[in-house]
C-alpha cells in the first residue's frame, strides 16, 4: 500500500519570512527519502504543508494525482499520510497500548460509537501487531508520559503507523539520541519500510544516518530545493557542503 | 487491558437505586429524603459539566445556563396544560440539546480563555432574559403558579414518596448513561482531545464536531438536573442560571475529583454537607467555602478522590505537574 | 421592547445629549476597569476574575475614608493605594502558584477570593445598599449641555479618565517600564530570559491593574450604590469591553467601553428589562465577525 507524493510549486509565507520558495519535489512510490537542511531551511513547514497543518499561500501538493492541496488535517490522514513529529506528540495519560488501540480504532472510524465500550475487541489485535513492529511490547502497560525518549519517539512513529498510511512522514526520528540509539531507530525504521512498503520521508539532522539508509536526498536551504539527488552525489555536491559547514565533520567523519 | 462490562454496571446501578430509594422511604425520615434529592440533582448537574472540564478538557464556565434552561422550559410547558409530564421531560431536553448546539457552534471554536469566558456570557445572557421577559417567566419572583403533575402510568409526581423515587430512577439513568458515553469509543475520543488534541486531528478525529457532541450531551443531562430541581422546588428561578450555579458545581467537580467519574458526585456531597453545617454556625458559608476552596486548590492541587486514587496506586500524593492527572 | 421611547429620545438634542453623557460616564469606569484587566491578561497572560472584586473594594474603602475623615481627595488616594496593595500580596501570594497550571486552577483561585472578598465587605459593612453620598465640592447645580443636564461630577471623571488614560499611553509608549510592559504582552518567555525581573513586573502590572479597578471603584462610590456583589457585574462588562475592544489593547479598551457605556444607555430606554441583553448581542456580533476585537492581537 503505497503511493507517490508530488508537491509543486509550494510557497508559504510569515509575514515577510519566506518558509517554503517555490518548492517541487516528486518521492516516488515506495521510496525511502531523506530531507535534510540546515535549521529554518523549511523542513518542517514542508511537513507541515503536506499534511494540512498549514495551508499554503500556493502550490499543489498530489497523492497519486489526487490533489489534496488545502484540505484539513483530518481529511489527509484519511487520504493517506500520516506523520510522526520531531517532539514525540502523545497522549500523556494513555497508556502505550490504549494509546494504539485509540488510534486504530480511529482508523478504522470507529470514534463515534457509544453503545459498546473502549476497547473495542477487535482493535487490540492490530495494536498489539504495531506495537511488536516498533519494538514496544514490552512496554505495553507504561503510561505515555513516563516513558523514555526513545520510547516516546516509537510511540509517535506507531501511531502514525496505525494509520496504515501510503505515505510516512518523520520528522527527526533520532532527535535527542545518542549515537548508539540512533543507529538502531534508523535501523528500525528501515525495517519498517521494508515490512510495511509505504512511501517514508525522513527528515533529519545526522548525515551518517542519511548516507546509510536514504535511496535519494532532498536538501533545502532558506525553505527553498537546493539539491536532490542519491546520497552520493549529494555528499559531493559544493553547494550542499557550503551550506553546511561545520556541520558536515561529522558525515565527512564517519 | 480491562474493560469495564455495561452490563454489570447497570446491574450495579440498579441495585444502588433500588437499595437507595427502599432504604430512604422504610425509614420515611424526610431530612434524609431532602438531602438525597439535592446530593440527586446536584451531583448530576456536576457530573454533566465534567464531561466537558474532566473528559473532554473544555472549561465552560456557562453551564447553569442549561440547568436554568431546562427548568424554566419544563415549568412553563406544565404550565401550558394539556401536557404530560414524559412529553414535557422530552421537549425540554430536546430544547436544551438545541439552545446548547447553538451556543456550543459560537462557542467552540475558541481558544480555552474566550470559550470560557463566552459561555460565561451566554450564561448571563440566559439570565438576562430569564429576568427580562416578565411577562413569560415572572423576571426575578421566578415562575410562579407552581408545576401541575398531572399523573402519568400510576405515577402521581404530587405524592412526595412517588416524586422521591421518580427522582432517584432519572439521576440514577443518567448517571449510568453519562458512564456508557464516557466509557464508550466515543467517550475516549473526548479524553484523547483532552490529553492532546493538535495529535487526535492527526490520527483524523473531527475534533470540533465532537467537542461540540460533548457539549450538547453535557448541557442535555444539565438540563435534566434542572428539570428535577423544578419540580423537587415546584417553579424555577432565576438564580437557576446565575453564574454562582455554575460556580459552585465546578467546586464540586474540584472537591471529589475531575479525573474520577463519581468525582462529581463526592464533591457535590461534600459540597452539600459543608454548606449545611457552615451555614448552620454562621450567614458567611462564602467566606469559609472560599477558604477551603483555597486550601484544595493551592494545598491538595487535586479533588478528593483523585488523591485516594494517587494513594491507592502509590504514588505521591502532590503531583509535580498540576494537569497530568492519573492514568485514564 | 420600547422603541417608541428610543425614537422620541433619539430625536430630541436635550435627551440625546444627557443619554450620551450617561453612556460616557459609563464608559469611563468600565474603561478603568477594563484597562486593568487587560493590562494584567497582556502582561501575566492570566484573566483576573478577582477584578470586580477589586472595584468593590476600591468602592468600600472610599466609602469608609470619606465618612471618617470627609475628605475625598484622601479616600480616592486611599482606594488606590490600598487596592493596588492588595493586588500585590493576592498576586504574590496566591496567584503566583498557579500560573503555570490550568485555567481552572486560576478560575478558582479568583473565585474562592470572590466568595471572601464578598463575605468580608458583608461582615464590615453589612449586607445593605450603602451610599456614599456626594462629596461637598460637587454638590453644585447641573450643567446644561446641548439642553441636556449633565452633573458637575460627572465632568470630573470624565476629566480624572481622560487624564488617567493619556498619562497611561504615555507609560506604556515613553518609559522603560512601558517597553517592558509591550514586551512581556508580545513575547512573555522572552522578558524572563532578557534579565528581566518578572516577578517584581508581574507584581508591578498587577498592583497597577488592580490600582484602576481601585480608583474605578472610588470614583463610582458616590454615584453608584455600594453592595457586596456589585464587582460582579463590572466585571461581566468590562471582560465584554474587553473582548469588544481586543484582549490586550488599551485603545480597543477605550473604544470598546465607549461603545458599551453608549449602548447601556440608549439601551436602558428602547430594553429596559433587557439592558444587559443588549450589550451580549453586541458582543456576540463582533465575535463573530471580528473574534480577536476591534482592536485585538494575539496574546504573546
Amino acid at each position: 500500500m503505497t503511493a507517490r507524493l508530488t508537491v509543486t510549486g509550494l510557497i508559504k509565507r510569515f509575514g515577510g519570512v519566506v518558509a517554503a520558495d517555490n518548492i517541487t519535489l516528486d518521492f516516488a512510490a515506495g521510496s525511502l527519502s531523506a530531507v535534510i537542511g540546515p535549521n529554518g531551511a523549511g523542513k518542517t513547514t514542508l511537513f507541515n504543508l503536506i499534511t494540512g497543518r498549514l495551508k499554503p499561500d500556493r502550490g499543489t501538493v498530489l497523492l497519486d494525482g489526487r490533489d489534496i492541496t488545502g484540505l484539513d488535517e483530518a481529511a489527509i490522514v484519511r487520504a493517506g499520510i500520516a506523520r510522526a513529529f520531531q517532539v514525540a506528540s502523545l497522549f500523556p495519560r494513555f497508556t502505550v497500548e490504549q494509546s494504539l488501540v485509540y488510534a486504530v480504532q480511529s482508523h478504522r472510524r470507529q470514534n463515534h460509537l457509544l453503545f459498546r465500550r473502549f476497547p473495542l475487541s477487535e482493535d487490540g489485535q492490530r495494536a498489539r501487531q504495531i506495537m511488536e513492529l516498533v519494538g514496544l511490547s514490552a512496554s505495553a502497560k507504561q503510561v505515555s508520559a513516563h516513558l523514555s525518549h526513545g520510547d516516546q519517539k516509537l510511540l509517535d512513529i506507531a501511531l502514525a503507523l496505525a494509520m496504515e498510511p501510503q505515505v510516512l512522514l518523520l520528522d527527526e526520528p533520532t532527535a535527542g539520541m545518542g549515537r548508539d540509539e540512533r543507529q538502531q531507530m534508523i535501523e528500525r525504521v528501515r525495517q519498517l519500510w521494508v515490512h510495511e512498503k509505504m512511501t517514508l520521508i525522513f527528515i533529519e539532522h545526522d548525515m551518517d544516518i542519511v548516507f546509510r539508509v536514504a535511496q535519494s536526498v532532498r536538501v533545502l536551504r532558506y525553505g527553498a530545493v537546493l539539491a536532490e539527488g542519491a546520497p552520493q552525489e549529494i555528499r559531493a555536491n559544493p553547494a550542499v557542503v557550503a551550506a553546511y559547514l561545520g556541520l558536515g565533520r561529522r558525515g565527512a567523519a564517519s | 487491558m480491562m474493560r469495564r462490562s455495561a452490563l454489570l454496571e447497570a446491574a450495579l446501578t440498579a441495585v444502588a437505586c433500588l437499595a437507595v430509594t427502599t432504604l430512604c422511604l422504610a425509614l420515611g425520615s424526610k431530612p434524609l429524603m431532602d438531602i438525597v434529592l439535592r446530593l440527586a440533582i446536584f451531583g448530576l448537574f456536576a457530573l454533566s459539566l465534567n464531561i466537558l472540564i474532566g473528559y473532554t478538557g473544555l472549561i465552560s464556565f456557562g453551564h447553569a445556563m442549561f440547568f436554568g434552561f431546562g427548568a424554566y422550559a419544563f415549568g412553563l410547558l406544565m404550565q401550558a396544560r394539556g401536557v404530560s409530564i414524559p412529553v414535557a421531560f422530552a421537549i425540554a431536553v430536546l430544547a436544551t440539546a438545541a439552545l446548547a448546539v447553538v451556543v456550543g457552534a459560537l462557542c467552540i471554536r475558541l481558544t480555552a480563555i474566550y470559550f470560557a469566558f463566552l459561555t460565561l456570557a451566554f450564561q448571563m445572557l440566559v439570565h438576562a432574559i430569564i429576568l427580562g421577559w416578565v411577562s413569560l417567566t415572572g423576571g426575578d419572583q421566578g415562575l410562579r403558579g407552581g408545576i401541575p403533575r398531572p399523573v402519568f402510568l400510576g405515577v402521581n409526581l404530587a405524592d412526595p414518596r412517588h416524586f422521591f423515587v421518580f427522582a432517584c430512577v432519572v439521576a440514577f439513568a443518567s448517571i449510568f448513561l453519562i458512564r456508557q458515553i464516557l466509557e464508550a469509543p466515543f467517550g475516549y475520543t473526548l479524553r484523547v482531545i483532552r490529553d492532546n488534541a493538535d495529535r487526535a486531528r492527526a490520527l483524523g478525529v473531527p475534533v470540533q464536531r465532537y467537542k461540540l457532541a460533548a457539549f450538547v450531551f453535557a448541557g442535555v443531562f444539565a438540563a435534566v438536573a434542572g428539570i428535577l430541581m423544578s419540580l423537587y422546588v415546584s417553579g424555577a428561578y432565576p438564580n437557576f442560571a446565575f453564574w454562582t450555579q455554575s460556580g459552585d458545581a465546578i467546586f464540586m467537580i474540584m472537591l471529589g475529583g475531575i479525573s474520577v467519574f463519581l468525582g462529581p458526585i463526592v464533591g457535590a456531597a461534600v459540597f452539600l454537607l459543608l454548606n449545611d453545617t457552615i451555614t448552620r454556625f454562621t450567614e458567611y458559608n462564602g467566606l469559609v467555602l472560599g477558604i477551603v476552596l483555597l486550601c484544595v486548590v493551592l494545598g491538595l492541587r487535586a479533588g478528593l478522590l483523585d488523591v485516594v486514587i494517587r494513594l491507592m496506586a502509590g504514588a505521591p500524593v502532590r503531583p509535580a505537574s498540576v494537569t497530568t492527572e492519573t492514568p485514564v | 421592547m420600547n422603541l417608541d421611547a428610543l425614537l422620541d429620545c433619539v430625536a430630541a438634542s436635550s435627551c440625546l445629549a444627557t443619554q450620551i453623557s450617561a453612556g460616557l460616564i459609563i464608559g469611563m469606569l468600565l474603561f478603568l476597569v477594563a484597562c486593568g484587566l487587560t493590562l494584567i491578561f497582556g502582561v501575566l497572560g492570566v484573566i483576573n476574575f478577582t477584578h470586580g472584586s477589586f472595584y468593590m473594594m476600591g468602592a468600600y474603602i472610599a466609602l469608609t475614608t470619606f465618612q471618617t475623615t470627609g475628605s475625598y481627595a484622601l479616600a480616592v488616594l486611599a482606594s488606590t493605594l490600598g487596592v493596588a496593595l492588595f493586588g500585590v500580596i493576592f498576586e504574590r501570594f496566591f496567584m503566583a502558584r498557579v500560573y503555570g497550571a490550568d485555567v481552572l486552577m486560576q478560575l478558582l483561585v479568583c473565585y474562592a477570593f470572590i466568595l471572601i472578598l464578598d463575605d468580608m465587605a458583608k461582615i464590615v459593612w453589612g449586607a445593605d445598599f450603602r451610599a456614599m453620598g456626594m462629596p461637598e465640592a460637587f454638590v453644585l447645580p447641573p450643567l446644561r449641555v446641548a439642553g441636556g443636564f449633565l452633573p458637575p461630577f460627572y465632568l470630573f471623571l470624565a476629566a480624572v479618565t481622560v487624564a488617567i488614560a493619556i498619562t497611561l499611553g504615555v507609560v506604556i509608549a515613553k518609559t522603560r517600564f512601558g517597553k517592558i510592559v509591550r514586551a512581556a504582552a508580545a513575547n512573555r518567555q522572552m522578558v524572563g530570559v532578557l534579565g528581566i525581573n518578572t516577578a517584581l513586573l508581574y507584581a508591578a502590572v498587577f498592583a497597577l491593574g488592580s490600582a484602576l479597578a481601585g480608583i474605578a471603584g472610588a470614583l463610582a462610590a458616590p454615584v453608584r450604590s455600594v453592595v457586596p456583589g456589585m464587582g460582579f457585574s463590572i466585571l461581566i462588562e468590562s471582560f465584554i469591553v474587553t473582548v469588544i475592544g481586543g484582549m490586550g489593547s488599551i485603545a480597543g479598551a477605550f473604544v470598546a467601553s465607549i461603545l458599551v457605556g453608549i449602548t447601556r444607555s440608549f439601551g436602558s430606554i428602547g430594553f429596559p428589562l433587557f439592558t444587559d441583553g443588549t450589550m451580549f448581542v453586541f458582543m456576540a456580533l463582533v465575535l463573530l465577525i471580528k473574534p480577536t476585537g476591534l482592536f485585538g492581537r494575539r496574546p504573546g
